[in-house]
């Protein structure tokens, strides 16, 4: 939003300061300034609009100047006469259907009209702000927008049969060309100036075409109203229509306003348009307009809230200048709040808190550390569970990535994951950001694929959340860990390290074929990994349709689960040491080619003993040689060697009597 | 006797002459074995007349004792110079880099996301997760932005079938932390946060932020002062730090405030970084609105709070003067393995 230097100074007469001290007061005080740049012999000063959206009073120039006054203690001057307005019959008939669609709308009548520029000093005015001077009549529209703020539209009286307007929702297939040309479909959330015969505006949005002033307009309606803020906003979006009326009624403008934009055209009808004639009264229909209760607020409150002291006629002072009413009672004001910042803004006495602060200067508040209570925080133990693992993981040699929540449906179908059973974004900026993930793996493998053309070899992880569709209310967002180790040779250290990391992790973790391998894993080379008898993750070698080159390995976890299954995951229980040393022996069973060592282990353990696995042996005609080791000891006595002997010879008439052969 | 002194002094010739370990043995062996010449020498002793035989058995012990004394200086020579020359051998160049596996590293969000965690853990705050797929009413309803309200246009936002949507702000864990946590509280909630914008050099759709919140008694602009002043300067490592508070509208906080921080660049006249202003905006902050503290279920004649919002991908580009926020999330390992 541009305010013109020049036009705040008219506004405040005795204004003193230069436009850059103007700009850094109201950044202090009022809204964020983002600039002062000299225009001719003016200066814009340019405020952000998001540090507005809750002031609709400063979308004109008399607003900012009441603050602008405020600040430099100067007296504000009301540009507007409001003995102006006509009294008497009427030429303009006006009807509201609905007066939640519209509280006020107010009209005047001119004829002899005669369409020409603007005087030199308006048409400046409008060009410093922004807006294209186009001819006397809409200019004056334009400065009561820019002044006021009132956006007001004026209709060729001609091409309005009889002189009526209806306030009233759109109804299903009414279109409406606009100024701009354009042809709207409208439907009934929004809101018309109607003619008895159909549209003639779309309702703080833009005027229509039908009824625009031209060269030959020579009688002329203005109208100045107050739209429900959120209908217009809804229109505007809908319809892709911003303009600065709709950029202004939508904040909620004062309907007290309407009044005032209509005898500001009056006055300035007087010099831009001598000839004209005013003619009847002012049609003004509206609702009876509701005051807000005074705020009642208690000094001693107030100044614990800012957190210094201040006193109560400061704080008169300082409401008073910006257009609040002040009723003092012993330590506690009621304060009524002026229309202009009723609609939205000023509800609570919270908000005089502001209104007070930021009038003082936040500066002079002395900073205090605040009286706490010692409590000992709650430790968030999901945090911690991740930040150990990311550690590790990091001392290991793994860097950690973060990557997008996004999937496209490519994706989600290149890797047989369902698109249907993602959650969907209703507006993704881009086609491959259509979709929730539900596995970090399309994420990972995409690093990948990336890092694959600047390294060798490397390795990566993430920690993030899959997030799954259900069937109603949040979806259910699940922890996941996922690691990666890429190397460009042919070998199998990746599954080798990534399976040490695993049981790291999870003590005891096995590692169990998993017969159901996804499009992107090597179907010879997945396991589940179970812990605490439940899965929890995979293990995997990347397709090599899916990594063409090199080996990638990666482990999928979820940590979620693990977690839940860690806390009901006893703490290890202490046995004694032993005091008498301990025997061992090597065993070497020979399998068939595809046999699992996890089998050998299980039916050694059945015969009652816990093996250590050793070494895997191809032999050349293609079986295998396990060599396992077994460690035997006794709490009492040291072990003869007749006994570990007969242990051993017991050992292998199990296994052969489960089947298998032993190497000699 | 002359035989005696002969045996000495050839012995303590060879010995002195020995080349190797091995060849010094051999002499030992035989100068002082059980059968070498100097046990020959002391045979023939018997021959001699006994008055003679008691000096020329002085002699023979002072022989003995100085070839073997002899020996042992040669056979530590050897010993010592054997040391000397496998040490010498064994210079190795440690300057070389390890081998085997290189560090990872921490990816800077989780790094400064860590380090903010531990200093808030140690003012007594609880560190608070919320989901990344937030309802309506949490992200905007009960933060005091209603569906009429203009706010809901200054986030873009990101909406999901099902009427859900991705969270725009880290906020709504306020709501969830009211609702779970005692009075007075203190909590913060790190996460990932999604605005619906297109990304590049300085904008990004997804990003972290830091919420914190604050709740007590009696807590007051002051208060709130003095609390970010002493956070961020831990934050950025200073003693102090000069900030100033300017209004922000935030409709959950109410009063809002923009928190600038003194230009840690230039220090205040102006420069490139701090766009000729010397203030650098940091992080929005204000008191907690009576209406959130409602949907909280906090009465709010008893209670009172305040809340910030700190921008952790903002941090993390601020401290390693990174100049394209796209970095963040590329995964790519040429920019992750800096940090």
């Amino acid at each position: 939003m541009k305010f013109s230097y020049h036009w705040l100074a008219e506004l405040v007469p005795g204004l003193s300061a230069d436009a850059k001290a103007v700009g850094a007061e109201i950044t202090m005080k009022t809204a964020e300034c983002d600039g002062v740049d000299a225009h001719g012999e003016d200066f814009i000063i340019e405020i952000d609009n998001k540090s507005l959206t809750h002031r609709p009073d400063l979308w004109g120039h008399f607003g900012m100047a009441r603050e602008v006054a405020s600040h430099f203690r100067k007296e504000l001057k009301d540009p507007v006469d409001l003995s102006l307005l006509p009294e008497g019959e009427s030429k303009v008939t006006i009807k509201i259907e609905n007066f939640d669609l519209c509280p006020r709308f107010s009209a005047v009548y001119f004829e002899n009209v005669k369409v020409a520029p603007s005087p030199q000093w308006l048409q400046q005015r409008l060009e410093a702000v922004g807006i294209n001077p186009i001819n006397n009549i809409v200019d004056i529209t334009n400065y009561a927008m820019a002044l006021l703020p009132q956006p007001m539209h004026a209709f060729d009286a001609d091409k309005v049969k009889d002189h009526t307007l209806i306030a009233r929702a759109a109804r299903d297939g009414e279109t409406c060309t606009a100024l701009n040309d354009e042809s709207y479909e409208l439907d009934p959330s929004m809101i018309v100036v109607a003619g008895v015969d159909g549209p003639l505006a779309i309702a703080g949005v833009m005027g229509g075409a039908s009824s625009m002033i031209d060269d030959t307009t020579s009688r002329v309606i203005f109208e100045a109203a107050n739209w429900h803020p959120a209908s217009i906003r809804k229109t505007s979006v809908k319809l892709g229509l911003r303009t600065d009326a709709s950029a202004r009624f939508e904040k909620a403008l004062d309907p007290e306003n309407t009044v005032r934009g209509i005898a500001l055209a009056i006055q300035l009808m007087k010099e831009c348009c001598p000839d004209a004639k005013l003619v009847g009264g002012m049609t003004d229909v509206y609702r009876p307009l509701i005051t807000p209760d005074a705020i009642e607020v208690d000094l001693v409150w107030l100044q614990r809230k800012l957190g210094r002291e201040i006193e109560q006629k400061e704080v008169v002072s300082i409401l008073t200048s910006i257009g609040f009413g002040v009723v003092e009672s012993d330590e506690k004001l009621k304060v009524s709040i002026p229309s202009w910042r009723a609609t939205k803004d000023v509800s609570v006495k919270d908000d005089l808190v502001e209104e007070v602060g930021r009038m003082i200067g936040y500066a002079s508040i002395t900073p205090q550390p605040p009286m706490m209570a010692v409590n000992p925080p709650v430790i968030n133990t999901v945090r911690r569970f991740h930040n150990g693992i990311r550690r590790m993981l990091a001392d290991n040699g793994y860097t950690e990535v973060q990557n997008y929540s996004f999937v496209s449906d490519a994706e989600a179908n290149l890797f047989e994951m369902d698109p249907a059973s993602h959650v969907r974004v209703l507006n993704p900026i881009a086609e491959n950001q259509a979709l929730l993930r539900t596995s970090l793996i399309p994420g990972i493998y995409g690093n990948i694929e990336e890092n694959r053309k600047h390294f060798d070899g490397f390795r990566l992880f993430e920690i993030g959340n899959e997030i799954h569709k259900q069937p109603e209310g949040l979806p259910q967002e699940v922890a996941h860990l996922a690691v990666a180790y890429f190397a460009k040779d042919d070998g199998i250290a990746g599954l080798n390290e990534l399976k040490r990391i695993v049981v790291s992790l999870l003590d005891e973790a096995e590692f169990v074929p998993a017969s159901d391998a996804r499009v992107y894993e090597h179907p010879a080379r997945v396991v589940n990994i179970r812990w605490q008898e439940k899965e929890v993750g995979r293990l995997f070698e990347f397709h090599p349709s899916f990594v063409e080159q090199g080996r990638a390995a990666v482990i999928d976890l979820n940590l979620t689960s693990i977690q839940q299954l860690q806390e009901a995951h006893p703490t290890a229980k202490y046995v004694p040491v032993n005091r008498f040393p301990s025997s061992s022996f090597d065993l070497a069973v020979i399998v068939p080619a595809r046999a699992l060592v996890s089998d050998l282990s299980r039916a050694i353990e059945g015969l009652g003993h816990k093996p250590e696995f050793i070494e895997d042996y191809r032999m050349p005609d293609g079986r295998r040689s396990l060599l396992f080791r077994m460690t035997l000891s006794r709490e009492d006595r040291t072990l003869a060697g007749e006994e570990v002997t007969a242990e051993r010879t017991r050992l292998i008439e199990g296994l052969r009597a489960l089947g298998h052969e032993l190497r000699a | 006797m002359d035989q005696l002194k002969e045996v000495l002094e050839s012995g303590l010739a060879r010995m002195n002459g020995a080349e190797s370990v091995e060849a010094l043995e051999a002499v030992r062996v035989e100068v002082l074995g059980r059968k070498g010449v100097l046990a020959e020498a002391g045979k023939s002793m018997g021959k001699l007349a006994p008055e003679e035989r008691a000096s020329a058995g002085k002699l023979l012990n002072a022989a003995k004792q100085q070839l073997e004394s002899a020996y042992e200086a040669k056979k530590s020579a050897f010993q010592s110079a054997a040391l000397q020359s496998r040490l010498d051998a064994e210079w190795l160049d440690l300057t070389a880099p390890a081998s085997g596996i290189t560090p990872g590293a921490l990816h800077p969000i989780t790094q400064i996301q860590t380090e903010i965690e531990e200093l808030f853990v140690s003012m007594g705050f609880t560190v608070l997760d919320g989901p990344e797929v937030e309802t309506e009413f949490h992200n905007f309803d009960a933060l005091n932005i209603p569906s009429t309200h203009p706010a809901r246009d200054m986030q873009d936002t990101f909406w999901l079938e099902g009427g859900n949507l991705l969270r725009t702000h880290t906020s709504p864990v306020q709501i969830r932390g009211m609702k779970s946590l005692p009075l007075p509280l203190r909590m913060i909630a790190p996460g990932r946060v999604f605005r619906n914008e297109e990304v590049d050099a300085s904008h990004e759709h997804t990003f972290y932020q830091l919420e914190g919140m604050m709740i007590d008694r009696n807590v007051s602009i002051a208060n709130l002062i003095y609390f970010m002043k002493t956070l961020l300067a831990k934050i950025f490592k200073r003693d102090d730090v000069t900030v100033r508070l300017r209004p922000g509208y935030f409709p959950f906080v109410e009063p809002g405030f923009e928190l600038d921080i003194q230009c840690m660049v230039c220090g205040g006249p102006g420069c490139a970084v701090c766009k000729h202003s010397g203030w650098v905006e940091l992080l929005p902050c204000g008191l907690v609105h009576p209406n959130v503290l409602k949907f909280g279920g906090i009465n709010s004649d008893e209670w009172g709070g305040f809340a910030f919002g700190l921008g952790l991908t903002r941090l993390v580009m601020m401290r390693y003067a990174i100049d394209d926020i796209r970095w963040i999330n590329s995964g790519d390992l040429r920019f992750l393995n800096q940090f």
